[in-house]
């Protein structure tokens, strides 16, 4: 069977398609397809002369297998230091077979290839750091989930997530309509207690253009009412787009090249269309990735930067504390020992770490704060990073990748995790529900809206 | 009085006595009751998985799962869903609180009723990371009343003829003596009014001499009957009290006293409690040790 009814190379594009995909529950028997899924080799290699460019071909050929990667990778120290688990090797004898075999490789090959792509790497970007050459593993990783995606030879969730973004424009089933609609009913819950809140819809020339993670909406929308009250209470001029919000990209994860461009499209497009001074996502970190690192590329603009000046929430939120727009009444700051989880995406790959240290300094007492160790953008991914989170058939994998950072959790002391990324913000919930280690975990808005000094005007009438 | 009553069950033994008194009314009132039950909690990033709220295991949630946790639901329910009462069930995958307020605003019920609580914080997966358990938050936000039956004691229900109604003289008091008033005159029972005089919070800084506090006692009462006593003339029976105690305390004894069936209190919505505090709100205490169903009110 070269295709199957639920693994094959069609991307999925409807809401029908994306129905029958999820009706394999846990991707069964997607999975026996995929055992006699065909390799169209031709395509694979035509794609590979189209796309595999100097960059990542240096990369592959200077490395120079001297193994200063291994001990970077945390699921190499976290597998017992197995030699399969070395970066370089995982992609040497991924993606560098598919090459030196100029694309002939077989079904089992692929199935393999898979299953290293997305449960041997999480896309972190450590290795990166560490190698004397500047080879960047996870840029190479995320180059062979696309060959695989082309395939077929992907996670059933991330077929599906994918699916999402090309028939939503949004990773998980949340129309244009449920957004707005979302929105409005948290400001209605809560302009009783914040009178003025507003979330204005497609205002033009705003100095804010806020654009969200699906997942809050679908979930968790008391993160928008919160987003709503600290814009408020900063006195901003922002808005939300009624198409062109969701910031995330799972077709990212997926390695969807087209589902990518189609999606950060999509939000460009609202900031063409809005013309506001600046955008800023919620507090996502693969999103931001998404959306302000790649994106540009992905949606082929020449500068390699969005239409308009975009900066990560911990970035906004830094400027508002220092600029007084929002106030902490000092004696409502943590005063229990709390540490801060590092995202990759934003802090290692984009060195926002003092924008989180700063914003730490005005939430904290002095004294509390505990780095994990390492820390910054020597930080261990989550655990969960590059879709790890979601894919059934790799859990396994993915609850024992979670030890690193119980480990790290465990040192400090600590049990209150920050975690301004909803990616690691799950992997750390998913870690105290497998380990069972007592702590809690927060974005920033719910902590700061707590400790907020809200000037008189802006209190409720009583 | 109640054409549309949501109630929000976990269906298990804990929620018992809270189903005992939702169908009772729904009955009563001849009511559409709305079965309300999140069977699991979202898990696992952007997966299929979540946690089931009875089995407490990892499960991928499609339709047929859905289907069997109705049926179960339905099974559970099986001997009040007879005798031609009007009932819906559905069931749904969220966080609870958020889940219930979302079913609210889609049904727009007269009533929120809620099941007991799932557990202590360790064991029930509904509570993970919630600032606030599930009564706090719909009971912050619900634009309905909400009704809690916390305890077995409290569940039974034979009809109403006697409320207890605890006010602070709040705005959002007045909102649930009109709704205390509603019922009492719809249904012609006894309505007290009553303040407890909080003496911890006045006698800071020391001790208050009897004196003062049967002055403060004889300023409340006339409080009361200036704010409320026109109304309650409209009724057949009525009474006022002041009595001075810890408010929770005070509010439940009296109803005890009084054979109330029912206690209306406002909530304060600006008082929602962080995760670590415990239910510190005077009508929370309520709801955890009234003898008797407990509707808050916060609008």
């Amino acid at each position: 069977m070269p295709e199957g009814k639920y693994c094959n190379k069609t991307p999925v594009e409807t809401p029908e398609e994306v129905n029958f995909l999820l009706s394999d529950t846990s991707g069964n028997t997607y999975y026996e397809e995929m055992e006699s899924l065909d390799i169209d080799s031709d395509l694979l290699w035509k794609t590979i002369q189209n796309t595999f460019k100097s960059r990542l071909k240096t990369w592959l050929e200077i490395c120079a297998h001297c193994g200063m990667c291994a001990e970077s990778c945390f699921l190499y120290q976290v597998n017992n230091r197995d030699p399969k688990q070395v970066p370089a090797y995982k992609i040497q004898s991924t993606l560098g077979e598919i090459i030196n075999r100029k694309g002939k490789v077989d079904n089992k090959f692929m199935r393999h290839a898979m299953e290293v792509a997305w449960a041997q790497c999480t896309c972190c970007n450590r290795c990166g750091t560490y190698c004397p050459h500047g080879i960047d593993t996870g840029i190479m990783f995320g180059y062979l989930r696309g060959l695989l995606y082309q395939q077929g030879f992907v996670p059933w969730e991330m077929k599906i997530g994918a699916g999402m973004h090309r028939t939503y424009r949004a990773q998980m089933d949340v129309t244009n309509e449920d957004f707005v609609e979302t929105f409005e009913w948290m400001i209605e819950e809560n302009e009783d207690e914040y009178p003025g809140l507003t979330a204005p819809v497609d205002k033009e020339g705003a100095d804010i253009l806020y654009t969200v993670n699906a997942r809050e909406v679908k979930h968790y929308p008391e993160d928008l009412a919160e987003a709503a009250i600290l814009f408020h209470i900063a006195g901003e001029n922002w808005t939300i787009p009624s198409a062109g919000w969701e910031q995330t990209s799972l077709a990212m994860f997926a390695g969807d090249w087209a589902a990518c461009k189609m999606q950060v499209e999509s939000v460009y497009a609202a900031m063409e269309r809005l013309k506001p001074k600046r955008m800023i996502g919620t507090e996502c970190g693969h999103a931001h990735r998404a959306t302000v690192i790649e994106g540009p590329y992905w949606a082929g603009r020449k500068d390699g930067l969005p239409p308009v000046e975009s900066i990560h929430y911990v970035e906004w939120l830094a400027e508002a504390l220092r600029t007084g727009k929002l106030k902490i009444d000092p004696s409502k700051r943590i005063k229990e020992l709390v540490t801060i989880q590092d995202s990759c995406n934003y802090i290692r790959n984009q060195g926002l770490k003092d924008a989180t240290r700063e914003i730490i300094s005005y939430i904290v007492e002095p004294g509390y704060f505990v780095e994990m160790s390492p820390n910054k953008e020597h930080n261990y991914c989550c655990g969960g990073g590059g879709g790890f989170n979601g894919i059934g058939i790799f859990r396994k994998q993915r609850n024992k990748a979670l030890i690193t950072k119980r480990d790290q959790i465990l040192k400090t002391g600590a049990k209150l995790v920050l975690a301004p990324c909803h990616n690691c913000w799950d992997a750390i919930r998913d870690l105290e529900e497998e380990y069972n280690i007592g702590i809690r975990w927060s974005f920033l808005k719910p902590v700061i809206i707590k400790m907020l000094d809200i000037p008189d005007h802006l209190k409720p009438e009583e | 009085m109640f054409k549309k009553i949501l109630f929000a069950t976990s269906a298990t033994e804990v929620s018992d006595h809270a189903a005992r008194v939702a169908f009772n009314i729904a009955r009563s009132y001849n009511a559409h009751l709305n079965i309300f039950h999140v069977l699991g909690v979202p898990s696992r990033g952007f997966s299929q998985v979540v946690v089931d709220v009875k089995t407490k295991e990892r499960v991928d949630v499609d339709d047929d799962y859905m289907d069997w946790v109705k049926e179960e639901v339905t099974t559970y329910y099986s001997k009040y869903l007879d005798n031609g009462l009007e009932s819906s069930i559905t069931v749904t995958v969220g966080l609870p609180a958020r889940e219930i307020l979302r079913q609210a605003k889609d049904t727009k019920p007269d009533l929120i009723l809620l099941g007991g609580s799932t557990g202590d914080e360790k064991d029930s997966v509904y509570k993970k990371n919630s600032a606030g358990s599930t009564l706090q938050k719909v009971a912050r936000s619900a634009k309905c009343p909400v009704l809690v039956v916390n305890r077995p004691a409290a569940s039974f229900w034979g009809g109403l003829s006697n409320i207890t109604f605890g006010t602070d003289f709040s705005k959002t008091s007045d909102k649930a003596f009109d709704f205390a008033f509603k019922i009492a005159k719809a249904l012609d029972c006894e309505l007290n009014v009553f303040h407890a005089l909080d003496i911890f919070s006045l006698s800071i800084g020391g001790i208050l001499p009897q004196d003062d506090i049967e002055q403060k006692i004889r300023e409340k009462l006339r409080t009361i009957r200036s704010r409320y006593e026109t109304r309650l003339k409209e009724l057949k029976n009525y009474s006022m009290e002041v009595l001075e105690g810890i408010p929770y305390i005070e509010i439940v004894k009296y109803a005890r006293d009084n054979h109330s069936d029912l206690i209306v209190m406002a909530h304060h919505s600006r008082k929602i409690k962080s995760e670590d505090a415990n239910l510190g709100d005077n009508v929370e205490q309520v709801i955890v040790r009234a003898g008797c169903p407990v509707i808050s009110v916060n609008r």
